[in-house]
């Protein structure tokens, strides 16, 4: 949920050249690589589900059973199989949180790059994303969510307007970097379009940045989904994560069916401690005092 | 269960430990059955004191134990006496009279009079608010005749003009609430007055409500009730009031058990379950002024696709009872009609029907209140069965708010709710039913029900009311007009600490009603 | 001394912005979300005449500009109007709340900074060795932690197995005196533990890195060329400026925190603005969650503004520059 400072720009300086190294330090970096295939696990189970799982729908005769060999992860009160809910869940939890973030980088790239390539623009809009920064997040999510109705659209917007200026800010340091140097005013001079400098210039320079601004911002963004569902605020048409918390509390089984809440409270879990790691690990790829 | 701080550094836990450190035990708060309190777990705060207000579940348990009614309800859903000790109409049905009791007192002295009774009654007919107002469209003037005789009289005859009022109408002191400019902007949050079982004290907000014992309460069994303090503790949730049940934080959990956490507490030592039946049902209405469900084969066709048994044994646990369909439920055993059976599952026969009325590609939006867990549980459970049928129905889980104003604006293809409280047939039929019925969701206009209705309502006793009322039932579940699925068996969880609750139909009442409480006692 | 003045008086200018912003985007997002307030100040049985007197007694008849005018106006006498659905002052309603909420956050601060800053301090000086790893990996661990999940786990485990501490509230109100702070520490830790679980990680990974960084600058290699114990020069000389980032991060975090507190407040019934802004939601009370935004980001501000202070006092550049 909150973002480390490790996530932090270095310098933007050397990133194009020295990516394969990069690439070299963090493989040999075991946590990142293994939270990397965990990712890539979870994203591949989002992807398969239908062929790992039957859609929960319906009823089933066994009702809040412990795990067992039919149901690895028991069954919830209705008896439907809380595997199933976890799989198909992991399609939902995961499209709501990229497509936040990818909401949410979209704006705060722009942003971001505006504000540090237009020095006029800088004072203004760096004071917004403060401003944006000091609202309390998730009280403003619940209003919007309740008021403007529960579904998945509604969910990555409302994800989305609040995630932006963290991007924002990332990305407008990282870029504040990249436009004072050489070959960038050089550009300048030469009387090369702003919109095309950017383009050529500034967004490789942050993108760095913006890769991992993705994988934190989708973890946060499928922490907020679950939170909102598990308000009760979430798509009941869907399968998120956070809408199997949340029919465990209303079904009143979050403390005796344990399985009910475990399974998915852990898969949030890994997805996030995985992100961060994979996160972590880049930076300090990255980063040559700690590669 | 006192721990020794040594025993709590043992945890573990990093953070737990710094935090402790400063943290002895402190003696448990609450519970243990003694006579001086009994605590019971809710998930609301009171929202307003006011009783003729008031709309949280809290807020008429509160109240209910400080302004007496004119009647309660027993077992069967009868009305027995409470503030009145006698009541009836005149020849005509147009003069309604109440004799009240002599030897009921406001906590601050003042004797409750008929005063009060009429007081009350013209503040709700001259202001328009609350439940109440709804059920006195008869009432012309309402007069005290003596101090304890109150005439109302009435512009139709209407018999459900008493059971109405004697059920819904909270008695409120005259000589507080006429101090206020308006009746229904009275806050009424500090110095009460009370002529129930108990008074509240002290009420912090987002935490616990206390009540104490009024000394002289006529309906006690021994004059006043045996318990010193009646304590209501906030709860976020029923998974948290489970808890503070088991350790024994509270004696009552004063909401209904979801089925699955009643099911799991059935064998759990220390803890009772007390079973009331619903005065009301859960139902499907379809909105008739939406084509096609103004034809009553398509609503018949929708009818036979739900798959009544798999709601009311899986969704509900079996706690829930079949009607028949009948809008005229078990639970008032002298309305009930038999004769009336459910429409069978039965997805065939619902794609001949849609056939026979040339629909096809039937697609229809449903809406119902997310935060309600057993329809969250059944919505799915329709959709589903419907689906079989080839009927697509796309679930609508609204936020509370926003799905009133959707029924209210008659705003949906279908309608999956529950009433709560029906507690007479002819007088819930009109609104429910009637041509511009307040609560005519479904948007009916039927001439044929509507002289029935009317016939029922005016209609002095049960006898007279009884066939009309059946009838209309059979035309509601014939034109399905109303498609019930059942009534629900509420189960209120309690510590076997404890005896003498008096289970009453209903969520609103239950066992946490001022008779119940006037007489619950420590067990053993 | 002029330049602090100065330094001081553009935060609070900045603070004063950032309230404003607050209550603008609160005022203009519930009237412009469907979700009528109309609903829930009127009863749809009402008469249309008491109907009408009521919307006029709330404002709520006429056009917004004039509402957003007139309650910026009320805000500046510090009225926040009265609640929709309780009959009761706004401010009476939340000034109930916010203690609870002040000492929530409060404590969990005060507990995941002095937690938090040693295991920094000790991972850093450890630098890539096994207790750095475990604890950056149970840092991260525990701030990705689903806080309901953890609250009914922590419910079920002290409060029903163990009976060490209360299922819900802030505190047991038939306490006086002393054992009533005792009671409320008691209420407090489950819940705090929850803030600080979710937390710890950030101040530790922070405190970690900024150390490492700081280690690395040539005074503290000239310190410990002069022959300073490897101890004292983390205490003495680096710490200091390796709290600079912990210190900013408090403030940052702040805004997160308070509204944060919103899923702890829920599960665990404890009584402050989170839960107040979560039930007002259900029950469309826009006067009590306008009034609730509105404290919330006083107290971020303030909050923010304290830290601004103390960062110049750490760091006297920040001052004059």
């Amino acid at each position: 949920m909150n973002p480390s400072p490790a996530a932090e720009v270095a310098t933007a300086a050397d990133e194009l050249t020295s990516s394969s190294r990069t690439w070299r330090a963090f493989r040999r970096n075991p946590l990142g690589m293994g939270s990397a295939v965990l990712l890539l696990a979870l994203i591949l189970v989002a992807l398969a589900a239908p062929l790992i799982a039957e859609y929960p729908r319906g009823y089933g005769h066994e009702i809040l059973s412990p795990p067992s060999a039919a149901h690895w992860f028991g069954t919830d009160d209705v008896g439907q199989d809380v595997f199933a809910q976890v799989v198909w869940g992991t399609r939902i939890s995961m499209t709501i949180g990229l497509a936040a973030a990818l909401l949410a980088i979209v704006i705060g790239l722009l942003v971001g790059v505006l504000a540090a390539y237009f020095r006029a623009l800088d004072t203004l809009l760096g004071i917004v994303i403060d401003l944006f920064l000091s609202l309390p997040v998730l009280p403003l999510m619940i209003l919007i969510a309740a008021l403007a109705g529960p579904s998945v659209t509604t969910l990555v917007v409302v994800i989305a307007i609040f995630s932006w200026p963290e991007v924002a800010r990332l990305v407008r340091s990282a870029a504040m970097a990249i436009v004072p140097l050489p070959y960038v005013s050089a550009a300048k001079v030469i009387g090369g379009s702003p919109w095309w400098i950017m383009r050529r210039h500034v967004l490789p320079g942050v993108a760095p940045v913006v890769a991992i601004s993705v994988v934190l911002t989708t973890s946060r963004a499928v922490l907020s989904e679950a939170g909102l569902s598990f308000l009760g605020l979430g798509d009941p048409n869907t399968w998120s994560w956070g809408t199997i918390l949340h029919r465990a509390q209303q079904s009143g089984s979050l403390a005796t069916a344990w399985w009910s809440t475990l399974f998915p409270s852990l898969a949030i879990l890994l997805l996030v401690v995985a992100t961060t790691l994979v996160s972590v690990a880049y930076n300090d790829a990255r980063n040559p005092r700690t590669r | 269960m006192r721990r020794s701080l040594s025993a709590a550094l043992a945890a573990g836990a990093l953070a737990a430990l710094t935090l402790s450190a400063c943290v002895p035990s402190t003696p448990e708060a609450g519970g243990g059955g003694d006579a001086e309190r009994l605590t019971i777990a809710t998930t609301t705060d009171v929202v307003n004191f006011n009783p003729l207000v008031g709309n949280s579940r809290t807020d008429s348990w509160v109240t209910n134990l400080m302004y007496p009614h004119l009647t309660q309800i027993d077992a069967e859903g009868q009305r027995i006496p409470y503030l009145a000790t006698e009541w009836g109409y005149n020849e005509d049905g147009t003069e309604a009279t109440v004799t009240i009791r002599d030897d009921m007192t406001w906590t601050d002295g003042e004797p409750v009079t008929a005063d009060d009774v009429v007081f009350t009654i013209n503040a709700v007919a001259e202001e328009q608010f609350g439940v109440v107002a709804g059920l006195i469209t008869a009432l012309e003037s309402a007069e005290a005749v003596s101090d304890t005789e109150v005439r109302f009289n009435l512009s139709r005859p209407d018999g459900t003009f008493l059971d109405s009022v004697g059920f819904w109408m909270p008695i409120v002191p005259e000589h507080v609430f006429s101090q206020a400019e308006s009746v229904q902007e009275f806050a009424n949050d500090s110095d009460w007055v009370s002529a129930g079982p108990y008074v509240l004290t002290e009420a912090d907000r987002g935490q616990r409500y206390v009540m104490e014992r009024v000394e002289n309460f006529p309906l006690a069994p021994e004059g006043t009730p045996a318990v010193d303090e009646v304590v209501f503790q906030i709860y976020p949730d029923v998974n948290t009031e489970v808890l503070a049940l088991r350790n024994g934080e509270v004696d009552v959990i004063g909401n209904v058990l979801p089925p699955s956490t009643a099911v799991s507490l059935q064998d759990a030592e220390g803890i009772e379950l007390a079973q009331v039946p619903s005065l009301g049902w859960a139902h499907l209405q379809y909105n008739m002024e939406r084509e096609p469900l103004d034809d009553v084969r398509v609503r018949r066709a929708l009818a036979h696709s739900v798959d009544y048994e798999a709601i009311r044994e899986v969704a509900l646990q079996g706690f829930a009872e079949s009607t028949g369909g009948s809008t005229l439920t078990p639970t008032l055993t002298e309305w009930y009609d038999d004769s009336i059976q459910e429409y069978p599952y039965d997805p065939a026969e619902a794609r001949r029907l849609l056939e026979e009325a040339g629909v096809t590609d039937l697609s229809l939006d449903m809406i119902y209140d997310q935060a309600d867990a057993n329809i969250s549980r059944w919505a799915p459970l329709v959709r589903d069965s419907a689906a079989e049928a080839g009927i697509t129905i796309n679930l609508q889980g609204l936020e509370r708010n926003t799905y009133i104003s959707h029924a209210d604006e008659r705003d949906f293809d279908i309608y999956a709710g529950s009433w709560a409280v029906m507690d007479n047939p002819p007088a819930n039929f009109a609104l429910a039913f009637g041509t511009d019925g307040f609560i005519n969701y479904a948007n009916v206009s039927d001439p044929e029900l509507d002289a029935l209705i009317q016939e029922a309502n005016e209609a002095l006793t049960v006898e007279e009311a009884l066939e009309p009322t059946q009838e209309a039932a059979r035309i509601i579940h014939d034109q399905v007009y109303d498609n019930v699925l059942y009534v629900e068996t509420f189960n209120i969880a309690y510590s076997s600490d404890w005896t003498g609750f008096q289970p009453v139909p209903s969520e609103l009442l239950g066992i946490v009603h001022p008779l119940s409480l006037s007489q619950v006692r420590p067990a053993g | 001394m002029i330049a602090g003045l100065r330094f001081i008086g553009l935060r609070v200018l900045r603070g004063l912005l950032t309230i404003w912003f607050a209550v603008t985007v609160t005022f203009f997002l519930l009237r412009l979300l469907p979700g009528d307030p109309v609903l829930a100040v009127a009863d749809p049985t009402m008469t249309e005449a008491l109907r009408q007197k009521l919307l006029a007694d709330f404002g709520l008849d006429q056009p917004l500009s004039v509402q957003y005018v007139g309650y910026l106006g009320q805000l500046l006498q510090g009225n926040m109007g009265v609640s929709f659905r309780q009959s009761l002052p706004v401010t009476e309603v939340l000034m109930q709340r916010l203690p609870w909420t002040l000492i929530l956050t409060g404590a969990a601060i005060l507990v995941t900074v002095v937690l938090g800053v040693p295991l920094g301090v000790y991972a850093a000086t450890r630098a890539k060795g096994f207790a750095d790893r475990a604890i950056q990996i149970g840092g991260i661990t525990a701030q990705s932690l689903f806080v309901p999940s953890v609250g009914i786990l922590l419910l079920y485990v002290f409060g029903v197995v163990f009976g060490w501490f209360p299922i819900g509230g802030a505190v047991d109100p038939d306490a006086t005196g002393f054992a009533a702070t005792l009671s409320m520490l008691h209420h407090l830790v489950l819940p705090c533990l929850s803030l600080v679980f979710i937390q710890l990680g950030s101040y530790v990974l922070a405190m970690r890195s900024s150390l490492i960084e700081v280690l690395g600058e040539d005074y503290v290699a000239l310190a410990k060329a002069k022959g300073v114990s490897p101890r004292a020069v983390v205490w003495k000389h680096a710490l200091r400026n390796a709290l600079l980032p912990t210190t900013t991060l408090v403030g940052l975090q702040l805004g997160t925190l308070v509204g944060g507190a919103v899923l702890t407040e829920t599960i665990y019934a404890y009584p402050g603005i989170g839960r107040a802004v979560y039930e007002s939601v259900g029950q469309l009370d826009f006067p009590v969650l306008q009034g609730a935004f509105v404290l919330l980001a006083v107290a971020v501000v303030v909050a923010n503004l304290i830290t601004d202070i103390v960062y110049g006092l750490l760091d006297p550049r920040v001052r004059t520059s």
